[in-house]
C-alpha cells in the first residue's frame, strides 16, 4: 500500500521552492495531458515527453460532388492522403522530440467542399530515460493515458491509428417513384444502400491499414456518418481507431475490485459558467 | 510581460478590506484547499478590452508585383516565420496571383499579448493588495464585446494563502488554472505551480496561384499540380502556428515544465485560399520540488452504481 502523504507539509515544501531555482536535472516537459493520466503513466514506467502535432490538407477537384453513380473516388483518396500525411508529420515531432509514441491524440478531421483537412494534436511519451527511436517506430494513439496504462497491464500494445472513409452518391429515383413515395411510410433504399456502400468500403479500408501495421484488432473506434452539408446527395462514412497487439506472452486479466460508492454523485461547476457560457 | 499596472480600482481596494472572502471554488475544491492548508481570501479579476489596429502595412515586407524583395525561406533572423511561393505560370494576367507568401503577423501577437498580459497583471495586482501567496482555479476567456468591433480579455480565479508558508518569491504570488483534487495531485506528484504560461501565434496566408487553385478545387491546365494534391502553403501555416505557439509559451518557462496544456486554433477563410489562423497556447508552468516516487500499479475498480 502506497505510504500516506501529508499533503500540508508536501504544499508548504512547494510553496518553499518557489524561491530556488529550478533543477536542471530534470528534463523539461510540455505535456497536455491531465494530472491523473500522468500518475497512471507513471505507475507502468512512462512519462510525458512534448506536445506534437500533425496537419494535412489534400484538394478536392470542383465538381466531384455533382450528382453522379458509386464511389466519389477523389475525395475517399483525399481523405486517405491528408490521414496518411498528417500521421506522418506527428511521427517525425514525436521521434524528433524523443519520444516514444503519442497518446490522447485530439483527431480532427472536416469535409470542406474542395478540401479534406486533418489534424492531429497529442502528447509523445517514452518509457522512463529511454533513448531516442526513428519515426518509423513510433505509435500514434487516441487512447487517453489511462487506457494505455489498462492496455499496458493487459499485455496489449498500441500500433498506430487505423483509419477508412469512404464518399458516395445516394442515386436518384426515378420521377414516379419520388411522387409516388411522396406520401407514404417507405424505407428510401436508395440512401439505405449508399449507407452500406459507405460503410462497407470505409470500414475494409480501416481493417486493411490495421492489418498492414501487424495488429490483432482496433478498439476505440469512433465513426462519422451521414450526408454532406453542402451536397446532400453525397454521404460519407469514417471511421478511425488504434490498432492494438498483444506483446505479452498471454492476456493478462485485470480482475478490477467491485466499488459501491456511498456518496451521491457531485455536479461539476464549470467557473466559466459565471461568463453565461 | 509587461510592467504591473498600478490602476486597482478604489472600491476594489475598500472590499478587500471588508474582512470576508469570495471565491469560485466549488464545495468540493473549498474543502481540498482547506485540507491542503490553502486559505481562499479572495476572488480576483482582470480585465481588458483592446482594439485590434494595423501598425502600418500588416503585409509581407516589401513585396512587390515583380516579385522584388520578398524574403524566401522560413524567415530572416528576428524577423518571424516567413515563407514564399513563385507562381510557376509566367505571365498569364495581371490578376493572376505571381506569388504567394505564409507570414507571421507580429502585430496580431503583440495585440495578444497586451490584452493578455494587462488582464492578467490587474488580477495578480488584486491577488498582492488581498496579500496572497497564489491563486488558484483560474478561467481566462476572450471574446468580441458587443459589436465594437474590439475583443475583451477576463481572467478570474481565487486567491490563497498558504498556512504558515514563505511570502511569494519576489512579492508576485504563483498561479495555477488547476484547483482542488487536481491542484492537490500535482502537489503529490512533486510539482510546484509557478505560473500560467500563454502564448498566441498567428499567421497570415497569401495564397498562391497554385494554393488558390487547390483550394478552390479549379482544376484547370494551370494548375500544374496532380488532381487533389496537398495545399502545402496552407499546411505549411498550420504547422507553423502551433509551432510558434509551442515556442512562444516554451520560452515563458524558464527551466520549468508546462503541464495540462490546451491548444486551440481558428482559422478564417478570406477567400481564393487566403486565410488567418490564430493558434493560443496555455497551461501550468510548473516546477519540480521532489522526485516523482514510483507509483503502485492502480488497481482498476468498477463501480456498482
Amino acid at each position: 500500500m502506497a505510504p500516506e502523504v501529508d499533503i500540508r507539509r508536501e504544499m508548504l515544501n512547494a510553496a518553499r521552492a518557489l524561491g530556488q531555482a529550478p533543477s536542471t536535472a530534470t528534463a523539461r516537459m510540455t505535456s497536455d495531458l491531465s494530472i491523473d493520466e500522468e500518475f497512471a503513466l507513471h505507475s507502468i514506467g512512462w512519462e510525458p515527453v512534448e506536445l506534437v502535432c500533425g496537419v494535412s490538407l489534400h484538394s478536392v477537384p470542383v465538381g466531384v460532388w455533382n450528382w453522379g453513380q458509386g464511389e466519389i473516388t477523389p475525395a475517399s483518396a483525399a481523405y486517405e492522403r491528408s490521414f496518411a500525411v498528417a500521421t506522418d508529420r506527428i511521427h517525425h515531432e514525436c521521434a524528433g522530440a524523443g519520444g516514444h509514441g503519442v497518446v490522447g491524440v485530439h483527431v480532427e478531421w472536416a469535409v470542406r467542399r474542395h478540401h479534406i483537412d486533418v489534424i492531429l494534436v497529442g502528447t509523445a511519451v517514452r518509457p522512463l530515460g529511454a533513448g531516442r527511436v526513428p519515426p518509423g517506430s513510433v505509435f500514434v494513439s487516441d487512447l487517453s493515458g489511462r487506457d494505455f496504462t489498462l492496455l499496458h497491464a493487459a499485455g496489449w500494445a498500441p500500433l498506430g491509428l487505423a483509419t477508412g472513409a469512404s464518399f458516395v452518391y445516394a442515386p436518384r429515383r426515378s420521377m414516379g417513384a419520388a411522387m409516388q413515395q411522396k406520401s407514404q411510410n417507405v424505407e428510401l433504399t436508395n440512401f439505405t444502400e449508399a449507407m452500406y456502400a459507405a460503410r462497407e468500403a470505409a470500414m475494409e479500408r480501416m481493417q486493411r491499414s490495421a492489418l498492414g501495421m501487424g495488429g490483432t484488432g482496433v478498439v476505440e473506434v469512433k465513426v462519422t456518418e451521414g450526408p454532406m452539408e453542402f451536397a446532400h446527395h453525397a454521404v460519407g462514412f469514417g471511421a478511425y481507431g488504434t490498432v492494438v497487439r498483444l506483446v505479452a506472452d498471454t492476456h493478462r486479466r485485470l480482475a478490477p475490485l467491485m466499488v459501491l460508492p456511498l456518496d451521491d454523485p457531485v455536479r461539476s461547476f464549470d467557473a466559466a459558467s459565471l461568463r453565461g457560457k | 510581460m509587461v510592467g504591473t499596472p498600478v490602476d486597482l480600482p478604489e472600491a476594489a481596494g475598500r472590499r478587500f478590506t471588508d474582512g470576508a472572502f469570495t471565491s469560485a471554488l466549488t464545495v468540493p475544491d473549498f474543502a481540498a484547499c482547506l485540507q491542503m492548508g490553502l486559505e481562499p481570501v479572495g476572488f480576483v479579476q482582470g480585465f481588458c478590452v483592446m482594439q485590434w489596429g494595423w501598425q502600418g502595412f500588416a503585409g509581407p515586407s516589401t513585396a512587390g508585383m515583380g516579385g522584388m524583395g520578398y524574403r524566401s525561406g522560413p524567415g530572416d533572423a528576428g524577423q518571424g516565420y516567413s515563407e514564399s511561393w513563385q507562381c510557376p505560370h509566367g505571365f498569364v494576367s495581371m490578376e493572376h496571383r505571381s506569388w504567394g507568401q505564409n507570414f507571421e503577423q507580429a502585430w496580431v501577437e503583440q495585440a495578444w499579448a497586451t490584452g493578455f498580459t494587462a488582464a492578467y497583471g490587474r488580477l495578480i495586482e488584486e491577488a498582492t493588495a488581498l496579500g496572497a501567496h497564489g491563486v488558484i482555479g483560474l478561467v481566462d476567456t476572450s471574446g468580441p464585446l458587443g459589436d465594437l468591433g474590439v475583443v475583451e480579455f477576463r481572467v478570474q480565479g481565487t486567491a490563497v494563502r498558504v498556512l504558515d508558508g514563505p511570502a511569494p518569491h519576489e512579492g508576485r504570488p504563483w498561479s495555477t488554472y488547476l484547483a482542488g483534487q487536481r491542484l492537490a495531485k500535482l502537489i503529490e506528484a512533486g510539482y510546484a505551480p509557478v505560473s500560467i504560461a500563454a502564448a498566441a501565434a498567428s499567421v497570415r496566408v497569401w495564397a498562391s496561384c497554385v494554393t488558390g487553385y487547390l483550394t478552390e478545387g479549379t482544376a484547370t491546365a494551370f494548375a500544374y499540380q496532380q488532381v487533389g494534391a496537398e495545399i502545402e502553403q496552407t499546411a505549411k501555416a498550420h504547422m507553423a502556428v502551433r509551432r510558434i505557439a509551442r515556442e512562444r509559451v516554451r520560452a515563458q518557462l524558464g527551466g520549468d515544465s508546462l503541464h495540462g496544456a490546451s491548444m486551440t486554433t481558428s482559422e478564417r477563410e478570406l477567400g481564393e485560399g487566403d486565410a488567418e489562423l490564430l493558434c493560443v497556447l496555455r497551461g501550468n508552468r510548473v516546477r519540480r520540488f521532489k522526485a516523482f516516487d514510483p507509483m503502485p500499479a492502480p488497481r482498476p475498480t468498477v463501480r456498482l452504481l
